[in-house]
């Protein structure tokens, strides 16, 4: 049902189809290809960059594509043609799925093509989300949020804090670095293991924690375990220059996250 | 009940839950989502690394060496958190989510591992 590694923009009952095609564009900076698919088994290829559409790479079942195809960059005479496709590639009552890919070719070139902002003029079409596009909604709809992280402020507590916060269900755990340096608890086998694992890996720990903070150094737990909500898991936590390193046992994520919530507020 | 219907029927049992997303770890790609956090293309790539992150060594190799095979990560930032989930039938598939800091953990845990099993045997 979802083969293909696509995404649905586009349900049958969304009122403005070609809006999501060209949002789709207009959220890539990076340069891509953007496969767009009808459930009528048309599909056009656009290269994207910068807000721009290079070209046109593929189309499938739509007529009237032979200008833009040709066009090595598509420029302002190719615009109209292209709306045509866009908005014949995106016929209402259908469901329609972007697949992303690497860019074909020049994708690094994002002083030409054609703005996406422009095609959007002319279609009358606003980038931004609106009510008029989507499906009536049972209740009125909350203010969007924002993906990236806001800034925080630390509450002055450390990481054995954190450790303490935990409580009963975090049943080994030491720390490295920082001003509980060597701290440790637990049973001494658990504990030795932690140990033996830091002393080979701290710096691939440090690495894993920074893919997956907005910014290397921020304050970072991360747990993983079979189910986190029983048997048991491993808890890593960065704050500051401090790293900790233990284990759960049981239903301790939610403590965790208490605990951790009182670090920052 | 599709996809991106089961999706949406997390946020709505969880308001909590600012944005509920599938995705093929294989791929790194998530494939429909749901959830009032606007978000972009890079944005959801971005999430889906994180989840591959989650499940990669050196602390994925901790965790199978003492425990076995991890399928849930929680990720805890500054502010919210991030939850990943893994099918343990289709290791490729998993949930995506970034959720309130004061979301019913275990519950919301429960939820969308049946959300995922039922993506899973229904794709």
């Amino acid at each position: 049902m979802l083969s293909g590694g696509s995404r649905v923009i586009a349900q049958p009952d969304d009122r403005n189809p070609v809006a999501q095609v060209l949002r789709a564009a207009n959220e890539t900076m990076l340069a891509r290809s953007l496969e767009f698919r009808s459930s009528t088994g048309a599909s056009l290829t656009l290269d994207v960059a910068g807000r721009r559409v290079l070209r046109l790479t593929s189309c499938i079942g739509l007529p009237g594509a032979e200008s833009c195809l040709g066009a090595e960059v598509l420029e302002d005479e190719h615009k109209d043609d292209l709306i045509k496709l866009l908005q014949a590639v995106a016929a209402p009552r259908q469901e329609l799925r972007v697949i992303s890919g690497p860019v074909g070719r020049g994708g690094e070139e994002v002083s030409v093509g054609l703005p996406v902002a422009l095609l959007a003029d002319l279609l009358l079409v606003e980038l931004n989300e609106t009510d008029a596009d989507e499906p009536l909604p049972e209740e009125a709809p909350a203010e969007p949020e924002v993906f990236e992280e806001p800034s925080f402020q630390l509450s002055g507590k450390g990481i054995r804090d954190f450790a303490e916060g935990v409580g009963p269900t975090l049943i080994a755990w030491l720390v490295r670095g920082g001003d509980a340096d060597g701290s440790t608890f637990g049973p001494e086998e658990m504990v030795s293991h932690l140990q033996g694992f830091l002393d080979d890996e701290t710096e691939s720990v440090v690495h894993q924690l920074d893919l997956l903070s907005a910014r290397p150094g921020d304050p970072i737990c991360l747990m993983l375990g079979a189910t986190l909500i029983e048997g048991h898991s491993i808890v890593c936590a960065r704050m500051q220059d401090s790293l900790l390193l233990g284990v759960i046992e049981g239903d301790g994520a939610p403590a965790a996250l208490a605990a951790w919530n009182a670090l920052l507020h | 009940m599709g996809v991106a219907e089961s999706l949406g029927a997390v946020v709505k049992a969880f308001p909590q839950a600012r944005l509920v997303a599938f995705a093929d770890l294989s791929s790194r790609m998530i494939l429909t989502s749901a959830g009032p956090m606007v978000t972009t293309q890079e944005h959801l790539d971005r999430l889906c690394n994180q989840a591959r992150t989650c499940f990669d060594d050196p602390l994925f190799a901790l965790s199978v060496e003492a425990f076995g095979e991890p399928h849930a990560a929680v990720v805890m930032g500054p502010s919210g958190l991030r939850l990943f989930l893994r099918s343990e039938a289709e290791p490729a598939d998993a949930l995506c989510c970034i959720c309130d800091p004061g979301i019913d953990l275990p519950a919301f845990v429960a939820k969308i591992r049946e959300t995922l099993e039922g993506i899973t045997d229904g794709g």
